[in-house]
């Protein structure tokens, strides 16, 4: 059993505190639906914004609890409507987002856009048969990525459902999609990704790089 | 004063009085936290104020075995933080927030008590030193990068995350026979 590929506390505390572009907090948020471990330190992390809060300097408010309750002419939400559960497959996360239809790109490779309006990251699904070799790539900016079925594996290890994969500057690699189970994922891309060989070609226009 | 109780006091009955008290407790820390955070006063103060209407509004939807009621409403703070900074954006980012809360990410084996968890690290937090703390504060509060924290507090990199790591060591040996 291969050691599970988390995403760093640097990266979960960016993404819980709303730093990170919205198309690679996406990813994020992903990786933590799907996995126990993340989301727990991401509530370790949220804690830690709660124990800032309880112990933290008060300043003053001009206005009281008369005032919000004024504002608020006391109506309450009895209980929450449960969302609307999305195609299978498809992570929780994705549902406030238009999603386009899946296209194949190439031999063995399909390609689904995640329209984020005002990300400045490309997001997309990702679906690749059994055995296929994903075209070897260079980055100048980020690819992050969360299997969300089946696996892959690079120079960087083998990366399965749930698993979060985090390629900065200056990574090069060449993933190659599990034999048996294909693999499904979700990435977000910034700045420039450079493409070899011919399913890079493919790919190169499709995701606007 | 047990904010867990006073929260759901409102859930339960409506109670004004407990609303009172959370909000004369809470909106001025919230207020502080934001302004700490860089966020102007009187954008502060409607920010604080909003979140308070905000607890009232979905004191139902709280559940101390998620979190205790500060995180609860720290998350409630920052949600509403990031939807003004990103209005203009029609950002969908304090939804995706909501999804993850609300429907729980897939459950570890054990349920731990939110409320148990952030009495920990507040204790925790309470044996860091000084510097420990304002280190932990930007980049887990602020969510700021190792690089920006080192640059904001002008130390070097390597200082940041020797601090960062010796107190997420303590932290995470306070919370250990919970995980």
């Amino acid at each position: 059993m291969n050691a599970r590929h988390l995403a760093s506390d640097e990266t979960l505390a960016g993404f819980a505190a709303g730093r990170l572009d919205e198309g690679m907090s996406l990813v994020v948020a992903a990786h933590v639906e799907m996995n126990p471990a993340s989301a727990d330190a991401l509530r370790e992390i949220d804690a830690i914004g709660g124990a800032v809060l309880a112990r933290g300097e008060a300043v003053p408010m001009l206005s009281s609890a008369e005032d919000a309750l004024a504002r608020l002419g006391g109506g309450r939400e009895l209980g929450r409507s449960p969302a609307p559960r999305r195609e299978a497959g498809v992570p929780r996360v994705l549902q406030p987002y238009e999603l386009g239809r899946w296209h194949m790109i190439g031999r063995g490779v399909s390609l689904r856009r995640v329209h984020v309006p005002g990300a400045e990251a490309r997001v997309f699904m990702l679906r690749a048969a059994p055995g296929t070799r994903l075209p070897e790539h260079r980055h100048t900016g980020n690819e992050w990525t969360t299997i969300l079925a089946g696996a892959y594996e690079h120079e960087y290890g083998r990366f399965a459902r749930g698993d979060f994969d985090e390629a900065n500057e200056d990574h090069e690699h060449h993933p190659h999609v599990d034999p048996v189970e294909g693999c499904t994922c979700i990435v977000a891309l910034t700045g420039e990704v450079r493409f070899k060989g011919w399913l890079g070609r493919m790919l190169q226009p499709l995701v606007r790089l | 004063m047990d904010a867990d109780a006073l929260v759901q006091a409102i859930a339960s009955s409506a109670d004004r009085q407990a609303f009172a008290r959370l909000f004369d407790h809470f909106a001025p820390r919230v207020k502080g936290l934001l302004m700490r955070g860089g966020t102007p006063p009187d954008l502060a103060e409607e920010l604080a104020q909003e979140t308070l209407m905000t607890v009232w509004r979905k004191a139902a939807l709280f559940d101390p075995t998620k979190a205790g009621a500060s995180t609860w409403i720290a998350t409630i703070a920052r949600n509403l933080r990031i939807d003004h900074a990103r209005r203009e954006k029609r950002s969908r980012l304090s939804q995706v927030f909501e999804i993850l809360e609300e429907e729980g990410p897939e459950q570890p084996d054990q349920v731990i008590s939110g409320s148990e968890r952030d009495a920990r690290v507040r204790q925790a937090l309470t044996g860091l030193s000084k510097e420990q703390y304002r280190v932990v504060e930007l980049a887990f509060l602020e969510g700021f990068s190792h690089q920006d924290v080192a640059n904001r507090l002008s130390i070097p990199l390597g200082t940041v995350k020797s601090r960062l790591r010796l107190a997420m060591a303590h932290l995470r040996r306070h919370l250990e026979d919970l995980r």
